[in-house]
This record gives C-alpha cells, sequence and structure tokens, in this order.
C-alpha cells in the first residue's frame, strides 16, 4: 500500500467516524421526536396514533399525577435511547392511570430485546401502583427504564 | 469520476500504439486507482462503525466500554473478513489494479487483524454482559449460547480459528497444499455461520436501520464477487475454450512444457508475463490446481506453459497427461505485463523456473533496441530453462541478455552467481540504467527478495518494481 492511499484512508475513516459519533451524540441529547396526541375520550386505545401536536411537552416534570388527569388515551414523546426509541401511552379512566403501553419498544440487538421484554412489564407494574413517573429504575435496564419514564411524564404532562 | 470510470473500462492499448507519455499515463492511473481502492477498504470498515454511533452509544460505565468494544470490534473484524472474500475473489478490477499476488499479500495481512477482532468481539462482549448482569463469565457464556442463533456463531468462531491456525507460516509450512485448502475452504462456511446471530443478535441487521441495507450489499459484493468470478466466470470461459492438453515436451531433466490446444485462446485476453490456474483432468490429477505462467503468448488454437517438477502434484503432470486431456482453467491474473509499465527502459530479473513469465512478457514487449536488459540466472546449466528462445528473441529486437550460472554469492551481489559477483559485475555495471527503467523481477523468493533490496537500494521506486511470486 503507498502511503498516500493509506493516509487518505485513515483520513476519511476518522472523518466518517467524526460524522457518526456527531450524530449519535445529538440524537441522545433529546427525544428523537415530539410527537403526541391529545386526549381521544375515555375509550381506551383509540386513536393513540392520532394526529400530531407541534411543540414539546413543556415543563412539568415530577408534577403530581392523582386525581388532576384527565380522562383518555396520552401518547408520550418517543425517546432515543442508545439501544433504541421507546416510546409510553397512558390510558387515564376516571382520574387514574389505567393502562401503560409501549407503541414504540425498539432494540437494536437480540440482548437488549431480550432486557427489555424483562424491564418493561416491571416497570408498568410499578408505575400503575405508584400512579406516577416517580418510580425506580429496573437494574440492568437504565438507559430503558430512563427513556421509559421520560416518555410517560410527558404522557402525564399532557394528561395533567 | 468520468475519467476515473473510463480508465476502469477502456479495453487495454494494445502496446504498439503507446507513446511513452501513455504509458506514464497509464500507469500514474493505476497508482490511483490502487490508492482509491485502499481508501475504499478503509471507509467501508469506518461507515460500519460509524452507523453504530449514530445511534449514540451509552458510556456510562466498565460494562458499557467493554460491550461497545466488542461491538466495535465485531463490527471492524467482520468488515475485514469481506474486504479479505473480495481480494481472494479474482475481481478482474482488483487484478488489473495491485496484481492478484498483492492481493493475496494483502489477503494474508488482514488474517490475523481479523481474526484478533473477531476473538475480542466474544471475549468483550461476553465480560461487558457478565458486568452489566453481575454474573460470572461461565454463567454469561452458557446464557450466550442458549440465545438464539448463538451456537453456531460460536461454531463459526471455532472454524475461523481452524482457517487462521492452519493458514500460519508455521503451521502452513508442514501440512499438504491439498490439506491446507480444504481447511481454508471452511472460512466460507465461518462466514455464513456467523451471519445468522448478526441478524438475530446484532446491532448489525436491526430492522429497519441504514445498517441492515449496508451489511446485506457488502455481503450480496462479497459472496457475489466469490461466486461470480471463482466459479461463474472460470466455468463459463473454460467451456467455451475448450483446452486440452496437445502435448507435453520435456525440455529439462525437472522441467516440462505442456503445449495446450483450444478455441479462440488469443481471445482469452491473455498478456505476455500473466497466469492462469490450471486443473488437468485425469484420475491422478483433477484435485490438483495448478497456478502456471504461460511461457508463450496463446495463438488463437495454441498456448503453452511451462512446469518445474517441484511437487508430488507437478510430478504426476508428466506421467498422467495424453493428447487431449481436457484442461478447465481460472484466469487470466497478474500484472507482471507490459500494460502496468511506466517507463521506457526495462530491465527483467529471471531465475530458476521464473523464466516462463519473462519469456511471455519479452515476446510481446514494446520497447526499440537497447531499451530492454534481461539477466536469467540458474544455480546450474540443466536448470536454465527456455534460454535459447530468450537469447533469440532478445537478439532479433536488439536488446541485451545474459545468463549468470552457478552457486549464488553474497552481499549487495548475492543475486548473482558467486564467480559473476567475484569478476565485479554488479547491478550498477549490468543494468547502468536501471533508476530509470521498469523492473520486472521472477524467481525464488529469498533470491528474488535480493534483487528486489538491490533495486530499491540503486533508486528504483516500488511503484516500477513487479514481481510475480511463484512460493505462496
Amino acid at each position: 500500500m503507498s502511503t498516500r492511499g493509506t493516509l487518505g484512508g485513515v483520513f476519511a475513516s476518522a472523518a466518517v467516524l467524526i460524522i457518526g459519533w456527531q450524530i449519535g451524540a445529538a440524537a441522545l441529547g433529546h427525544p428523537a421526536t415530539t410527537t403526541s396526541t391529545g386526549p381521544t375520550g375515555a375509550t381506551a386505545g383509540s386513536g393513540s396514533n392520532g394526529a400530531p401536536t407541534s411543540g414539546s411537552s413543556g415543563s412539568g416534570s415530577g408534577s403530581p399525577a392523582s386525581s388532576t388527569l384527565k380522562d383518555g388515551t396520552f401518547t408520550g414523546a418517543s425517546v432515543q435511547t442508545p439501544y433504541g426509541e421507546v416510546q409510553v401511552s397512558i390510558v387515564v379512566a376516571s382520574g387514574r392511570i389505567s393502562d401503560v403501553a409501549t407503541p414504540t419498544l425498539q432494540a437494536y440487538d437480540g440482548r437488549s430485546e431480550r432486557i427489555n421484554s424483562q424491564a418493561v412489564p416491571l416497570l408498568k407494574r410499578e408505575v400503575l401502583q405508584a400512579q406516577s413517573a416517580k418510580v425506580s429504575m429496573i437494574s440492568g435496564a437504565t438507559f430503558t427504564s430512563r427513556g421509559y419514564l421520560t416518555s410517560l411524564q410527558s404522557a402525564l404532562d399532557k394528561a395533567a | 469520476m468520468s475519467s476515473m470510470a473510463s480508465a476502469i473500462t477502456a479495453p487495454a492499448l494494445t502496446s504498439a500504439a503507446a507513446p511513452a507519455a501513455g504509458r506514464a499515463l497509464r500507469h500514474r492511473r493505476r497508482l490511483r486507482r490502487a490508492d482509491l481502492l485502499t481508501v475504499v477498504a478503509w471507509a467501508s470498515a469506518a461507515l460500519a462503525v460509524a452507523m453504530y454511533l449514530t445511534h449514540g452509544v451509552a458510556l456510562a460505565g466498565i460494562g458499557d466500554l467493554l460491550t461497545a468494544g466488542g461491538i466495535v470490534a465485531g463490527l471492524v473484524g467482520s468488515d475485514l473478513v469481506l474486504v479479505m472474500l473480495v481480494l481472494a475473489a479474482r475481481v478482474p478490477l482488483i487484478d488489473r489494479t495491485i496484481g492478484h499476488d498483492r492481493a493475496m499479500a494483502v489477503h494474508r495481512q488482514l488474517g490475523k487483524p481479523a481474526f484478533y477482532l473477531l476473538l475480542a468481539h466474544g471475549v468483550l462482549l461476553t465480560l461487558g454482559y457478565a458486568w452489566a448482569d453481575r454474573a460470572n463469565i461461565v454463567a454469561e457464556t452458557a446464557s450466550l449460547i442458549g440465545a438464539q442463533d448463538m451456537p453456531i456463531a460460536y461454531l463459526s468462531l471455532g472454524l475461523f480459528v481452524a482457517v487462521i491456525v492452519t493458514s500460519l507460516v508455521a503451521v502452513r509450512r508442514k501440512l499438504r497444499y491439498e490439506v491446507w485448502h480444504l481447511i481454508h475452504l471452511l472460512s466460507y462456511a465461518a462466514v455464513l455461520t456467523a451471519l445468522p446471530h448478526q441478524f438475530s443478535q446484532g446491532t448489525v441487521f436491526a430492522a429497519d436501520t441504514p445498517q441492515r441495507v449496508y451489511w446485506i450489499a457488502l455481503y450480496v459484493l462479497a459472496l457475489g464477487a466469490i461466486v461470480t468470478f471463482r466459479f461463474v466466470e472460470p466455468a463459463v470461459q473454460s467451456m467455451r475454450h475448450r483446452i486440452v492438453v496437445d502435448r507435453v515436451e520435456r525440455i529439462a531433466p525437472d522441467a516440462i512444457s505442456i503445449h495446450l490446444r483450444g478455441r479462440d485462446l488469443d481471445r482469452l485476453g491473455a498478456q505476455g508475463g500473466q497466469f492462469f490456474t490450471w486443473r488437468f483432468w485425469t484420475g491422478r490429477t483433477w484435485w490438483h490446481a495448478h497456478p502456471l505462467s504461460l511461457s508463450s503468448v496463446p495463438t488463437s488454437r495454441t498456448a503453452r506453459i511451462t512446469v518445474r517438477e517441484l511437487g508430488d502434484g507437478t510430478r504426476a503432470l508428466q506421467a498422467s497427461l495424453r493428447h487431449g486431456t481436457p484442461v478447465t482453467f481460472e484466469g487470466p491474473y497478474g500484472i507482471f505485463t507490459d500494460a502496468a509499465r511506466g517507463r521506457e527502459r526495462v530491465a527483467v530479473f529471471a531465475a530458476g523456473i521464473g523464466v516462463t513469465p519473462a519469456r511471455a512478457l519479452l515476446e510481446r514487449l514494446d520497447a526499440g533496441r537497447g531499451m530492454v536488459s534481461v539477466i536469467v540466472r540458474a544455480s546450474d546449466p540443466r536448470s536454465l530453462f527456455l534460454w535459447d528462445e530468450i537469447l533469440r528473441l532478445c537478439q532479433d529486437r536488439g536488446w541485451n541478455a545474459w545468463v549468470s550460472i552457478g552457486r549464488r554469492g553474497s552481499g549487495s551481489s548475492s543475486w548473482l552467481s558467486a564467480a559473476d559477483a567475484h569478476r565485479g559485475v554488479s547491478m550498477r555495471s549490468a543494468f547502468p540504467h536501471l533508476d530509470d527503467s521498469e523492473v520486472y523481477i521472477c524467481g525464488p523468493d529469498s533470491w528474488a527478495d535480493a534483487v528486489e533490496h538491490e533495486a530499491h537500494h540503486r533508486g528504483v521506486a516500488s511503484a516500477h518494481i513487479h514481481r510475480e511470486r511463484f512460493e505462496l
């Protein structure tokens, strides 16, 4: 290999890697999308893919989540984690969270898929018990937990 | 870009029509193409890693670091294996650009790094997962083997171990070529058994990602090149040209010329100095493929190869080949040719059976009187093959030709016989214009190394030195 070819290869590779890293850092920096769904009435499950409204979910993290919730189905922001996207939707009935679902639960690899399939039911149970996003992370599934609870909080904010 | 494409697709100019400027230009283009291929190979690995990075990578602790390292090692390792496949696929573009032997040299260089990366992939991921799960390594390995498609992924790693270990120089010397080759074919199985876990476990083929498209394209390209250029193309060419043995001629106590007959052999596109991999279909010889240079440029009906009987395989040829024995082939390969030349002056160094490509190269070399100097070396007069033909070619065209017979000398003239070195012959005295010559070297490795070293010392750049390697 000539020096010119090798140097060209090294610099081209470095450039490609830096671009990849930058894109990745940007993707993790904030939620991938801010798609949200307004209340759609009391019927569970109807229209969780409703028309997106613009704007992010705004403030309100940590807001109390008990009886002040509006009834309906609310879909939180889609959150990018290193292992895939997570998006949580909640069904509120009589002011209480009656169901939690994950319309988007991506896993880039087989292991993440297995971890998600263990962690998500646990998270759901805790959320239904606590009736808020203030639940503990599942150990061994930190990123999925963080993404899940972030998306959940944005759904709760919409229901508030 | 358009000049690039035309350089690749344009038919080789006939040397008679190529003026000096055209020759130098073609030479520069070829070198530029080689650099471009190098950049593409590097970038293919970088792109694989960059696509993984675009997800964002968790680097929160030691477990994450180990896992990310394991994934990157797997990505780069897989990419290197695919680059190795392409290098071994006899892709015409690569052969015309860097030559088959150079491609195989790079293939061999990549073997160990690829293997270490694949091992690191397995080890780092196991450690990283064990760290995250707070499990011990045995338990983590057990759980990994239990996952979908993982048993054959471990098998794949085992096959890679077998392939690489048998290709280590020390081990390979002890193995018969056929045994080594059979084990080496397991690399196809290794690549294929590694695939499923990349789909189901890996980040590589995660659904709905550009990565998936990229990797499928890489695999199709590499495996497609192998199927096309190692299987389909040779089969089609062999059927089209219907080559058979015409007669076997003994030219020395341990060397034979095999005269071949076939259809439209001038349309094989073979240039003087190139070689084919031949297979002779008799009961004793069919399983052995022989990489042999043409010793004269084919006519429309005939071709000739010259063989030194060095091993069992080549010794069996003389006894087995008959008039009419069918022959199949892969080729032509190599850039030990006039087309690869960048300068007007030519210096040819040939030793032993290395004279065969040199003889065919000289036959079609387009050079004026006094522009070519040839030196042929042999350890004794009986292993001086085809010398009379080379001498006649050189005399007819006004070129210089010498022989150097006898035991090799030492020091900077070790490429000559001791007697010639003693009477003061040197590279400077025999080739006064060497630093302005295109240098062609063909012979046993240790001798060719000595010539190349001395040529470098005399100021010839690597880009103007062409070697045809016989010994694998």
